[in-house]
């Protein structure tokens, strides 16, 4: 049997007919086409799949679709608007906050979800809120320098 | 001429796939889809050691959905090994396995959650065999076999230079150990995965997450048994590699398989299960070393055994382990060294390439005994490494010719960043520092195989607009080659980066290259796209001499423009030469170039004699880290590092390989990082138990560049990416002993390890 959900995924809506056991991650990247979002481990352990739900970060990977029906999804595809990035998208291309880029996607959406609930984290706050998402390229620390750099160019009048 | 004022090189610009990775179009493996793709999935032992006696896979193929299920009966039944005369390991296998996880059949299907229905459909009837686990139980005779040969030893490599007997003699001090390191696994962000696609002509394209794609090719036609020009590996972004994605996966075949059977694409990706229990290994050693030293630290002698568990088949494990042999035949430039180096097949999953190629082993060993030895002698640990460091323009007793290098001034650096001195002499309560040295191969090498691994060649075209094509057969695995190749061919050619389009990894539109591994890609193929870029340059420079009326020796290309030297106003833009050449002339500006390093060779097969690599780069790290000698656990607290790589192409990106190197991988193979097996079945599966460090397991980290300008590296450059992460360990442990005064000298050392040696202590 299969579920009819709603989703806004990006400020679009999508209407779908969904299998109950499928993930977001997968109607996302399957049904919806939005491939930014990525799978490291389909197990809520990596936070490659990370998107903003309802303000939170969630992993994609860990939430039925028809658990999402009726919420407000933004992926990393959602982040830039009006071709113009958004300053983490900006700051993680000027520290080198990115190797192999394939965390990177959760990464910011975390950092993204970090700053709607706080605007001036710490430094151990910052690195709280990207715990769960695992990069094996960087080490953290250009990551770190990049959220730090927009918090602190936000601060500015 | 590298003396220049550079406009590219040595800037710290931003990756140019940075756009597309963090906007989330990058398109990496698992992100390709095509119309009519099938799923597949691999059905893997689970038995560490069996007779296949029965394969029964009529019900898979019955099950609505299924388009194909493949044995090794589909298979041309060709062993594969980069090294043909290793080759003892099959893509499926038929009649024995040798692995919990050693592949036996695949399926494709609509989705996948019927491919793993029909996993399970299949029927397969093993007869377990003894199996074995321990490489030191292996090696004994009366050991299960685990191949058809004598005994269990794949490999034996003796090396002797010098007269150790004579070394240990003539020593003030001897110290001997031994060392154990931990099987780890890669944890690459993506699974290793793969699209396959046949058309009818019989032509495969596939996309893999490979980081060696000319070799793939070579290999996918050789197991296939199809002509070369018959497979196409693509290019796509591949999140992370690190050694594990290096040659043939058994699974770019089965995809392969599966494709030409059902007529379909068919991708098959790891699930992180699998990534643990079927992916390649860091290969474990146990070594066994004994060093000698004269009173003035001046290390002598070295003498190694060393262990090498295999896993079930041949792959890099003799080339890992001489690989070990070299480094420690280089690293300080012992005159008098013994290696006996055992390869042993055990039951356990083979192992593969993984960021420093046995040297992070062998290096923890050494590293730990300069230590040692200087306790000995009352020395300062920074003191002895200072008076043995290797220098520029000295042959090994190995044959390896050493050019560039900063090593001391790496030292010195390390010491008056780290506030050594000062933190070696005021000592507090369970805190210590500690430091250790890197030599690695800086340019690749030809230390084991043929020499054709280790070919990079690449085209450029200049288009008639003055933008220019760099066509490379090497692979951006995420370490930023195709970034730090744009700027050596923008350098080169006196045009802007965002000139540049460069295509790489592609073979069927790219020229021949080795791929990424052996930190080798920036100076081997940036040998290659500096050369190949020079031609374009002088066949534009003879264009505008008639332009210009001058002669090309008179001519200089630079941002965008070739003029006259020293008469910057007597100019023509290169985008206007580049026109009249393409379209007056009609000569399209094309150029090209290979690259074999004819400053390496392969060493001599027998004594092991021979300048390995071109370059070696060299570095420096000092640990300092804090005891909880109740708990046992160590916190870092910094990490100082000086690299000499020649030059830094990009600091910007070589900083993110030392940084990431270290805090990524390297603090975890010293502290947490272990395949933990019962019975060959790996127990740590998921990253939950699996321990990989996390953005709060991190500590403070400083980086600084020593600029030695290798005579022979593009614009004076040497590789990076290994050595980055190979001294964290030794300078780590290094730091422990200074804390706590114990040694733990297997790795990982966790807090038990830890508890331990204290109570042993007291
Ligand atoms: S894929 Fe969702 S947490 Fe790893
Ligand atoms: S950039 Fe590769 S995993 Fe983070």
């Amino acid at each position: 049997m299969k579920h009819q959900i709603r989703l806004n995924v990006n400020g679009a809506y999508y209407d779908l007919l969904v299998d109950p056991r499928k993930t977001l991650l997968e109607v996302i990247r399957n049904d919806i086409g939005l491939i930014g979002t990525k799978m490291g481990c389909n197990c809520g352990e990596c936070g490659a799949c990370t998107v903003i739900m309802d303000g939170r970060a969630v992993n994609a990977c860990l939430i039925l679709a028809v658990q999402a029906n009726d919420k407000k999804i933004l992926t990393i595809e959602g982040l830039a608007s009006g071709g113009k990035l958004d300053p983490l998208q900006e700051a993680f291309i000027d520290y080198g906050a990115l190797q192999c880029g394939y965390c990177t996607p959760g990464m910011i959406m975390s950092a993204k979800a970090l700053l709607y609930k706080k605007s001036s984290p710490d430094r151990g706050e910052i690195q709280e809120s990207i715990a769960g998402n695992l990069c094996r390229c960087t080490g953290y620390i250009s990551v770190i320098e990049a959220i730090e750099a927009v918090i602190k160019a936000e601060k500015r009048p | 001429m590298e003396g220049r004022e550079f406009t590219v090189v040595g800037k710290k610009l931003p990756r140019i796939d940075a756009l597309a990775k963090v906007t989330g179009e990058g398109r990496f493996i698992s992100d390709i889809q095509l119309p009519g793709m099938l799923y597949g999935k691999v059905l893997r032992s689970p038995l560490a050691h069996a007779k296949i006696l029965d394969l029964d896979i009529s019900n898979a193929e019955k099950l609505p959905g299924v388009k194909a299920v493949v044995t090794a009966k589909d298979s041309p039944r060709k062993t594969f090994c980069i090294y043909p005369n290793l080759a003892n390991n099959l893509i499926l296998q038929d009649t024995k396995v040798r692995y919990v996880g050693d592949q036996v059949a695949a399926v494709a299907a609509i989705d996948e959650n019927i491919a793993e229905e029909a996993l399970d459909l299949i029927k397969v009837e093993y007869q377990e065999l003894p199996a074995v686990f321990d490489p030191e139980e292996a090696i004994k005779s009366s050991a299960p076999r685990i191949h058809e040969e004598e005994n269990n030893v794949a490999a034996y490599i003796k090396r002797q230079f010098g007269n150790i007997e004579d070394g240990f003699a003539r020593s003030d001090v001897i110290v001997e150990g031994r060392f154990k390191s931990p099987s780890v696994a890669h944890c690459c962000m993506e699974p290793r995965g793969c699209v396959a696609s046949f058309d009818l002509s019989g032509k495969l394209t596939i996309w893999s997450t490979t980081q060696t794609p000319h070799s793939l090719r070579q290999e996918l036609a050789e197991v296939l048994d199809i002509p070369i020009n018959r497979v196409r590996v693509m290019s796509a972004y591949v999140g992370g590699a690190f050694g594990s994605r290096m040659f043939m996966d058994p699974i770019d075949a089965i995809a392969s398989l599966l494709s030409r059977k059902s007529g379909k694409p068919v991708r098959i990706v790891n699930t992180r299960e699998e990534e643990f229990i079927s992916s390649r290994t860091r290969y474990p050693m146990i070594i066994e070393l004994k060093t000698g030293a004269k009173k003035n630290g001046k290390c002598v002698v070295r003498q190694a055994k060393v262990i090498t568990d295999n896993g079930a088949y041949n792959n890099l494990g003799s080339s890992v382990t001489g690989n070990a042999c070299s480094k420690l035949c280089q690293l300080y430039s012992v005159p008098n060294i013994k290696f006996d180096g055992f390869v042993v097949y055990t039951n356990n999953v083979y192992g593969g390439a993984c960021r420093g190629y046995g040297n992070p082993q062998i290096t923890f060993a050494m590293e730990t005994q300069m230590d040692e030895i200087a306790v000995k002698l009352g020395m300062d640990p920074a003191e002895i490494r200072l008076i043995n460091a290797n220098r520029p323009n000295t042959i090994t007793v190995s044959g390896c010719e050493i050019t560039s290098c900063g090593l001391t001034e790496c030292i010195e650096e390390t010491i008056d960043r780290s506030g050594w001195k000062m933190k070696k002499s005021k000592k507090r309560k369970n805190c210590g520092i500690g430091m250790a040295v890197v030599m690695h191969g800086g340019s690749g090498g030809k230390f084991y195989w043929g020499d054709n691994c280790h070919i990079s060649s690449a085209i450029v075209k200049m288009n008639n607009d003055g933008t220019v094509d760099v066509l490379t057969g090497s692979k951006e695995i995420g370490q930023g080659s195709d970034t730090v190749l744009a700027q050596i061919a923008a350098e080169e050619l006196g045009v802007l980066l965002e000139d540049i389009n460069i295509l790489s990894g592609d073979t069927d539109a790219t020229p021949p290259c080795g791929g990424a591994w052996g930190s080798r890609q920036t100076f081997t193929a940036g040998i290659a796209v500096k050369s190949a870029a020079a031609d374009v340059r002088r066949q534009l420079l003879s264009i505008a001499t008639d332009m210009l009326e001058a002669r090309i020796d008179d001519l200089e290309a630079k941002n965008g423009m070739i003029s006259i030297k020293d008469y910057p106003e007597k100019a023509v833009p290169i985008s206007t030469v580049a026109s009249v050449s393409y379209t007056h002339l009609g000569t399209p500006i094309i150029g090209k170039s290979i690259n074999n390093d004819p400053w390496s060779s392969t060493p001599d097969p027998v004594t092991g004699f021979g300048n390995v690599s071109s370059a070696y780069s060299f570095g420096v790290q000092v640990a300092e880290v804090e005891v909880d000698t109740d708990t046992g656990i160590v916190r870092p607290v910094k990490i100082t590092c000086a690299y000499d790589l020649g030059r830094a192409i990009n600091p910007l990106l070589a900083k993110g390989q030392v940084v990431g190197g270290t805090l990524s991988m390297g603090l975890g193979y010293a502290l947490t990082e272990n395949l933990v097996r019962k019975k060959g079945k790996v127990q740590n599966i998921s990253f939950l138990d699996y321990k990989i460090l996390t953005a709060l397991d991190i500590c403070d980290i400083e980086c600084v560049f020593v600029e030695t300008n290798d005579g022979r590296g593009p614009f004076g450059a040497k590789g990076i990416g290994e050595p980055a992460m190979i001294p964290t360990a030794a300078a780590i442990s290094n730091a422990i002993y200074d804390a706590i005064g114990v040694r733990v000298k297997e790795l990982p050392i966790t807090p038990e390890r830890i508890l331990k040696a204290l109570k042993e202590k007291s």
